[in-house]
């Protein structure tokens, strides 16, 4: 076990689906060769096909005690970083419009803003991914190199880029498909917390740049910090697919949508848009007294009263979304 | 690809940032034949990677990633409204990424700050500098207009061409043949003054463009004579009821929805009231799946609900509105000075005073002597009828405002509503309630509504709700429409900068009168049993509208920067085919090709956003901060400033050389001496840089006074006060800025004729065509089945960012038009295929998108895509037309008169309808 767990909170009824985070974590890390296809930091529309398509429900992850079988995705699951040729059109005289290549089919966010149907009523909501830097992390087991760790003063787990050696046994034991090969340098690749940020203070790229300041930063363990209080204390983050049993360190904030037409003054929990059915897949049972929490927390502040726990919510500036403590978790190497 | 062919290269640095394609298409990845579970056994060495690991230096691997020599403050001039700052990072003198930089000063404690502001657009800003669309040199057009055949020229021979051609206009055509189009100030005001300026000193028409893209709120110039004015964003947490209306906070307000979403759990509930099922309705309390172009109704059911359960602030209706006012039934008109005394004046207007039991003037009038709207004790009567006697004599019969208006809407019942609206009937008796209840209450308002033909008459009835609730002029409540950067703070110094010999001496044209006029539009519709053109002529008669150039001649050039005018203008085939033709030279100055550069004759490289002095500022906020450069002009661009001080300096050069006398322009008394042109420009010598450009501007304008460009490069500043004759309420430290506190609190009359908000207009068109009280009027569309809908969204800022490979493969690579499932089966549409859209106007082929959100007997397109990327045929813009209604045409009528981007016909382009069919391809 490492000493301290940096953490994530995503409150999904603040996000936008507008992929700053995805921008932000592409321009600083998967701006390189063989990075084109990667989104290291994703935002799918749920439900969905995600990204990779169906990494949901092609394995990975713990079973009693023992890893999961998984195919691998193919670059189709992922979808093609497309290339375009601007210049035969637009110096060169040639009449061709300037097409995607290779011809779209799937992409990383392909089915976006569809969602579901809950009988006539459709319903969605945005799920922003990164690594959930778990403290049972499956591919760090199924790693036959020992090339994956976690970094034991801040539980980051990265995967040495010396040491790889591409076998991507990785890919397939990670139950949220979250790592990627890079097939220029023939290593597999991932989310790393943005380790060279926190240790010099600043928060991850995903979270600093989120315009809807969804995320909240700390160290699980650190009673200050916004994860530890939302995770721990307000008990309304719950992590994606406990059963997978990796035990992620990202937590979510589960998304209401509006009540279905003609059901406004009723509770959320009479006949809901999002059926409870699809929120319990995504973040087990417990997701139902989280929604009656919320729901109570929401009704009171409207009728003029105060909720901690919304109050923090609201985050109203970095130093209330983000506890970095490089000082804190420093270790001798 | 032959590079021999291509003007932009040579062009020895490789590819910035090219990545390289994977090359196994569809297959799995390669590798990886062992068993789903490794043997651990077989581990190499004795250490749990769980606990510690020991080979940790490889770690700087990723630190080095995160390093960069230099940092640089600047932002973004898309007119997204957005005005984020950002600071650009800069690596062995090449800019490799930007991130927001977070350091707006906080208003208060209580309020959520505005960090981070910024987008996934504005973060991948540094991936156009140095993409293949990215100009590099001055391009002359060999081929012909689109084709995309160029030659790379010299700044010199391009300059030449440019100022020769429009010398000769002026002296043989005229210089109101020279037209000039650039867009939002605010966005890079220094930017924009460059080329005004230029068009100032030859005579030139500046063409206006907020009215033109329909973002203009024309209920707004009506009803409270201003052009727009809205809270800063911050404000929206102050209310306890939000109003989504029209307005897709989540796509297009990306920096500023924050604010909404925060003020839920501060207690606020959120209405959103939209067609689709989009990604700011699923974050509301209450969704309106509302049909579309039906939004008045709503309102003014909303309205009779309110006054039915007397849910209106009364002592606000009777002083802040014309609601009071007296009317004489007969003529329809106000009750003025002029009915009841000989040589009364026109522009007095009359309430009943309960107390006096008379009709008294009202105060605050145009006419009147008091420069104020209070009521000094008097009781304005909202209802009943009551007898005037009138100059000549006889007595007439009065009534209100109120009374007519309750007579205008008695037939808006909640189940005509709901029928109209397809919304429930208990659901929208709720919304009134809460409505009239929740205080304080804001409509958030966007182009979802505004872009309909009958937009002033969708913002008369949504205003109305705000004030019979008594909203409008307090935090948290309001009408506060936000689409586009329109307006500029430091207002007054931007005047001084843009149109140094004053605004008179200017020749402004609004580009949607002038884009039908110099056109093949044809819009086959009648208003009242004529034809536009009729209203048109009636108006440039009347002196209402100007139309240049005069007398039936036509432009000749056309000066286009900051812009992308075919792309997005409305029947951009039409122009094509008529305007274009008609014009001898169009220039583009432009840091990227976009579809308006490919269609010009000569493209002169600019500097991009990261590579220029100026300043930007939003309605969104009440901040300034600076564009900067972190590398200098990228090849052989320049700044717009330094391009038109060439260009000026190149005119007065040809003008010396030609021996050209000087020029009179009798419409101005101006006698414009060319061979000095340089020196008029530069303000004679005083502003030569952009950064003496920047410090002009602040230094001239009340909101910035003392500010230089220096100071405001280390951090955003908010201003420091408001000057009255721009603005309408104080900029107070530690609160948010909502405007009309002015009226509200000081009781400073509203800018209208009557000086109030004024819901009533007499003016004979509107009278005529039954608009003198907001009212519903059904969209004017076409005989097709499905409402053809291009609103604004995430993806791009119009049409920038559009072209954008880091954009485009975060979406489905090109343009796609969304279409509820229903829809498509009737079609025997699937997802993904390729489909033909068209119309009686024209048609283009892209890809479905089957969508459950959108609204059936509707498609959508979000708008800007650039004609040359992912159409195989057509643009978005090939369905649709100019269409003008008149009652946007007129002027003389007290506020309501033309004025550049403040009132003038709007370029409407919601009321289009199409039918989809798949595509032979």
């Amino acid at each position: 076990m490492s000493k301290h767990q940096y953490a994530m909170v995503m409150d999904l009824n603040k996000c936008l689906g507008c992929q700053t985070c995805t921008i932000a974590c592409k321009k600083l890390w998967t701006d390189r060769d063989g990075t084109g296809y990667m989104y290291w930091n994703n935002v799918e529309t749920r439900p969905g096909l995600g990204y990779p398509r169906q990494w949901d429900r092609i394995g990975g992850g713990w079973k009693d005690g023992s890893l999961q079988p998984s195919p691998l995705p193919t670059m189709d699951d992922y979808g093609h970083a497309w290339e375009y040729n601007y210049e035969q059109r637009l110096y060169e005289g040639k009449k061709q419009p300037v097409m995607p290549s290779p011809e779209p089919k799937s992409g990383c966010n392909w089915d976006e803003d569809v969602g579901g149907m809950n009988e006539d009523e459709n319903y969605f909501f945005y799920l922003p991914r990164i690594c959930n830097h778990c403290t049972h992390p499956a591919c760090l087991e199924a790693c036959p190199r020992k090339a994956i760790y976690k970094r034991e003063e801040d539980g980051i787990v990265v995967i040495d880029q010396d040491r790889c050696q591409g076998y991507r046994y990785c890919i397939k034991a990670c139950p949220y498909k979250k790592i990627y090969f890079n097939e220029v340098t023939g290593k597999s690749e991932k989310c790393i917390f943005c380790y060279p940020r926190l240790e010099k203070g600043q928060v991850n790229a995903c979270a600093a740049q989120c315009p809807g300041r969804l995320r909240f930063v700390g160290l699980l363990d650190d009673p200050e910090s916004p994860v530890h209080k939302l995770v721990l204390v307000h008990k309304i983050a719950l992590p994606l697919f406990p059963e997978k049993g990796t035990q992620p360190n990202v937590f979510y904030v589960p998304p209401f949508n509006p009540p279905k037409r003609e059901n406004y003054g009723n509770s959320i929990q009479e006949d809901p848009r999002v059926p409870l059915d699809y929120l319990i897949y995504l973040f087990g049972p417990q997701v139902k007294d989280v929604m009656v929490r919320l729901e109570a927390e929401l009704k009171k502040t409207q009728e003029g009263g105060r909720s901690e726990a919304l109050q923090l919510l609201i985050g109203r500036d970095a130093e209330t979304r983000f506890h970095v403590r490089p000082e804190f978790v420093q270790i001798q190497l | 690809m032959n590079d021999r062919n291509n003007p932009q290269k040579p062009f020895s640095r490789r590819s910035f940032i090219q990545t390289a394609a994977m090359t196994a298409a569809t297959l799995a990845l390669p590798g990886c034949s062992r068993n789903e579970k490794p043997v651990l056994t077989t581990l190499t060495g004795d250490f749990d990677p769980l606990r510690s690991y020991p080979y940790r230096g490889w770690e700087d691997f990723y630190r080095k990633i995160w390093t960069w020599d230099k940092v640089v403050r600047s932002t973004h001039s898309a007119n997204c409204t957005g005005s984020c700052s950002w600071n650009v990072y800069v690596r062995n003198g090449v800019m490799v990424r930007e991130e927001q930089a977070a350091d707006y000063p906080r208003i208060n404690a209580e309020l959520p700050d505005y960090n981070p502001r910024g987008c996934q657009k504005g973060g991948c800003f540094t991936e156009y500098v140095y993409s293949p669309q990215r100009l590099r040199y001055p391009l002359i057009r060999t081929g012909e207009r689109g084709e995309g055949k160029w030659r790379r020229a010299t700044w010199d021979e391009a300059l030449t061409m440019v100022a020769e051609k429009l010398l000769d206009n002026i002296y043989n055509y005229g210089p109101d043949t020279n037209s000039f189009f650039s867009v939002i100030p605010a966005m890079s005001p220094v930017s924009f003054c460059a080329g005004s300026r230029l068009a100032h000193y030859i005579g030139g028409v500046f063409l206006s463009f907020y009215d033109w893209y329909c973002d203009l709120p024309p209920g707004e110039p009506l009803t409270w004579g201003v052009q727009t004015e809205a809270c800063e964003c911050a404000d929206w947490f102050n209310s306890k009821y939000i109003v989504l209306w029209g307005s897709n906070i989540s796509q297009t307000r990306i920096p500023d929805a924050h604010f909404a979403y925060e003020a839920r759990y501060n207690g606020a509930k959120l209405v959103c009231i939209s067609p689709d099922y989009n990604s700011s309705a699923i974050h509301a309390d209450l969704y309106f799946r509302i049909n579309p172009g039906t939004d008045a109704i709503l309102a003014l059911g909303v309205a009779k609900l309110l006054i039915d359960r007397n849910l209106i602030d009364a002592p606000y209706v009777k002083e802040q509105t014309d609601l009071p006012l007296l009317v004489l039934p007969g003529t329809k008109r106000f009750l003025r000075e002029s009915d009841l005394k000989n040589g009364g004046k026109e522009d007095i207007f009359y309430f009943w005073d309960t107390k006096q039991q008379r009709a008294v003037p009202t105060p605050g009038s145009m006419g009147s002597e008091q420069k104020t709207i209070q009521l000094n004790g008097a009781d304005p009567a909202l209802t009943g009828t009551f007898q005037v006697q009138l100059a000549h004599g006889n007595t007439a019969e009065v009534t209100t405002v109120f009374e007519l208006l309750k007579k205008e809407i008695a037939g808006y019942t909640v189940d005509r509503v709901a029928e109209r609206t397809g919304l429930p009937p208990n659901e929208i008796e709720l919304f009134a309630k809460e409505l009239g209840t929740r205080k304080p209450a804001m409509i958030i308002h966007g182009a979802g509504t505004n872009h309909w033909f009958h937009n002033d008459l969708s913002n008369r009835s949504l205003i109305l709700l705000v004030a019979l609730t008594g909203n409008t002029g307090k935090n948290g409540g309001g009408f506060n429409h936000y689409v586009g950067q329109e307006r500029i703070w430091p207002e007054q110094g931007f005047f001084k900068l843009a149109f140094p010999e004053t605004r008179k001496k200017q020749r402004f044209q609004n580009t949607t009168l002038w884009s039908y006029v110099h056109s093949t539009n044809k819009d086959p519709h009648l208003y009242n049993g004529k034809p536009i053109e009729w209203y048109i002529q009636e108006s440039v008669k009347n002196g209402w509208m100007p139309l240049w150039p005069k007398n039936g001649r036509k432009p000749r050039a056309f000066v286009v920067w900051r812009a992308n005018y075919l792309n997005q203008a409305k029947g951009n085939e039409i122009l094509e085919s008529s305007l274009w033709k008609d014009l001898d030279l169009i220039v583009d100055i432009n840091y990227r090709m976009d579809t308006t550069a490919l269609y010009s004759d000569v493209v002169l490289p600019a500097a991009s956003y990261y590579e220029k002095v100026d300043i930007n500022s939003t309605d969104c906020h009440s901040y300034i901060h600076p564009f900067g450069k972190a590398c200098e002009p990228l090849f052989e661009s320049k700044t717009d400033w330094d391009i038109f001080h060439a260009l000026a300096e190149k005119m007065a050069e040809v003008a010396t050389r030609k021996n050209l006398k000087p020029f009179h322009d009798d419409a101005f008394d101006w006698t414009r001496d060319f061979t000095q042109l340089a020196h008029d420009w530069t303000g004679k010598g005083a502003i030569q840089t952009d950064e003496q450009a920047v410090d002009f501007l602040l230094g001239n304008a009340e909101e910035t006074k003392g500010m230089t460009y220096k100071q405001i490069q280390e951090k955003p500043k908010r201003f420091i006060a408001t000057d009255p004759e721009s603005w309408n309420s104080d900029i107070e430290e530690g609160v948010a800025y909502t405007p009309f506190k002015h009226q509200l609190e000081k009781k400073r009359p509203w800018r209208t004729l009557t000086g109030r908000q004024q819901f009533y207009i007499d003016h004979p068109w509107y009278i005529e065509l039954g608009e003198a009280l907001p009212t519903f009027k059904e969209p004017v569309a076409e005989k097709y089945p499905l409402y053809w809908n291009t609103p604004h969204g995430r993806w791009s800022i119009h049409s920038t960012w559009r072209d954008h490979r880091a954009m485009l493969r975060l979406q489905r690579g090109g343009p796609i038009v969304y279409m509820h499932p229903d829809d498509a089966r009737k079609r025997g549409l699937q997802d993904n295929d390729w489909v033909r859209i068209h119309n009686e106007v024209g048609h283009c082929v892209c890809r479905l998108q089957i969508l459950p959100g959108e609204q059936p007997g509707r498609v959508t397109m979000y708008h800007g895509w650039e004609k040359y990327l992912g159409f195989k045929e057509g643009g978005w813009q090939s369905l649709t037309y100019i269409k003008i209604k008149p009652t946007q045409l007129i002027g003389k009528y007290g506020h309501v008169n033309f004025r550049l981007n403040y009132w003038g016909p709007t370029g409407n382009n919601r009321d289009i309808k199409v039918e989809v069919e798949k595509a032979k391809v």
